[in-house]
């Protein structure tokens, strides 16, 4: 019986008989790209599509996103899916601020994004305004298709990272430049 | 019969493959958990280490001394869950058991039930 | 069952020129008093034998930036949950002086809608226990639904004039 069960590609390597020879970066980098544990920061109706995305239908699960993570120090990943109100960013960047490294961002919807269609006084005009986001997913909200490429953009960010990308200045100077020691 | 009687007796050094086994494993865990500290990017600040209250400014102390009326409380809803466990084999079995099991059950509720009226005139379930 | 006239003609039998400006619209009985008369007419719906108005739906504030010494209004909305009957009373306060007495000691339920008016619109209501802001930021200094100040984040990039060709 033909299995059609797809397994996670060997990174470019060296093979012989009986070795296989790469390099740290490349095997951490596969590693981490398929164990990314995603911690859900819903507000409003992306939400909902993001519980879709994490549903037996849709299983974000297969891209080795299979434990939602409801406390920041194990999380890889923070989803924020929805509307965030102004006084609502310092609990995100609390929250951010206690993810352990290292950590991405995707910011679902256009909400997250860019402050959708809540451009007023009340409103966050994006999450990008005091945290550094690595996606983002267009959409009013995003279908489950979209949320799941953008994850599958997160694991692209997470193959290619360089293990000393985070102690890089330009990294340092990226959060610096949002007051995160 | 002899002969199997004496394999089966081991000298120390035939445990080497054991501890071996075992010096590895713990060196498995031990490296990899030095291995990861070393190789992977860590951050610590004030606000990191604070404990996770949902992104929220942390009040209080978690530690604050809890009246004891909830543990006697707690105690005593245990008791009578126990108690529960207790009468469904009894009922389902109450004919088969019966005149026996009947004066048996009689007498472990007439003591469960003396002990709640003792709680009672004690005042535990007075919350005020 | 209540009558819009009825309630009309005690509270102008009880409060005389303090009242005043009654409409209907869609029958709801609308009438505007003074700061002063506020208070006492509250207290008087609400311990009023027959009529017992004695709960308190809602509260806010309206800004008419064109209408020089009465800019805002203050509308309480009461409703007596025995004849299912409502009311509607507004006081009209001057820019230059936007004290009101507060509800909260009659309506308990007053404290957040007091605090909620306060911070959409900056009106003071003197004996308020905690006036301070309920919805918005802390850190912010305006009163956003002043209609001198626009709904807009001003600080917005992705709306301006170029990205759509204008």
């Amino acid at each position: 019986m033909a299995s059609n069960i797809k397994m996670v590609e060997a990174p470019e390597g060296h093979t012989g008989e009986g070795f296989f020879a790469t390099s740290m970066d490349k095997l951490i980098g596969m590693a981490r790209a398929n164990s990314l544990w995603p911690l859900p920061f819903a507000t409003s109706c992306c939400g909902i599509e993001f519980m879709a995305t994490m549903g037996a239908h849709y299983d974000i699960a297969r891209f080795g996103a299979e434990r939602p993570s409801f406390s920041p120090r194990q999380a890889d990943v923070l989803l924020v899916a929805g509307t965030i109100a102004k006084k609502m960013a310092p609990v995100l960047k609390q929250v951010y601020l206690q993810m352990a490294e290292p950590r991405w961002v995707i910011a679902i919807g256009a909400c997250a994004s860019s402050g959708g269609i809540f451009d007023t006084y009340s409103v966050l005009q994006g999450i990008d305004r005091v945290i550094p986001v690595d996606v983002y997913v267009p959409g009013c909200p995003p279908r489950p298709e979209q949320i799941l490429e953008g994850l599958m953009q997160v694991q692209e960010l997470a193959k290619n990272e360089s293990l000393r990308r985070r102690n890089q200045p330009e990294y340092q100077a990226l959060l610096e430049s949002y007051n995160i020691e | 019969m002899l002969t199997h009687m004496e394999s089966t007796t081991y000298l120390p050094s035939d445990y080497l493959p054991v501890v071996i086994q075992l010096g590895l494993a713990l060196a498995f865990i031990v490296g990899t958990m030095i291995v990861t500290h070393m190789i992977g990017p860590n951050r610590k600040s004030e606000k990191k280490d604070e404990p996770f209250e949902s992104g929220i400014p942390v009040q209080g102390d978690a530690r604050t001394p809890i009246s004891i009326k909830y543990f006697l409380i707690a105690i005593v809803f245990v008791l009578f869950d126990v108690e529960v466990i207790f009468l469904y084999p009894w009922a389902v079995n109450f004919k088969s058991l019966g005149m026996t099991g009947f004066i048996e059950m009689i007498l472990f509720m007439g003591l469960l039930l003396a002990g709640f009226y003792y709680i009672i005139r004690k005042g535990v379930l007075k919350w005020e | 069952m209540l009558t819009n006239q009825e309630v009309a003609e005690e509270l102008i039998r009880q409060f005389g020129e303090d009242v005043y400006d009654f409409e209907d619209p869609f029958g709801l009985l609308t009438l505007s008093t003074t700061r002063e008369q506020l208070i006492p007419m509250l207290q008087y719906l609400k311990d009023h034998k027959a009529y017992q108005i004695n709960f308190l739906t809602d509260l806010t504030g309206i800004h008419y930036p064109d209408d020089p010494g009465r800019e805002f209004c203050v509308v309480y909305h009461a409703h007596s949950l025995v004849h299912n009957f409502r009311i509607r009373i507004k006081v009209f306060l001057s820019e230059a002086d936007l004290h009101i007495p507060s509800a909260t000691v009659l309506y308990a339920c007053a404290n957040w809608m007091e605090r909620e008016t306060y911070d959409f619109f900056g009106i003071i209501f003197d004996g308020h226990p905690n006036l301070v802001r309920i919805l918005n930021i802390d850190e912010m200094d305006y009163f956003p639904m002043r209609k001198e100040y626009p709904l807009e984040d001003q600080t917005r990039e992705d709306k301006i004039d170029a990205l759509f060709g204008r």
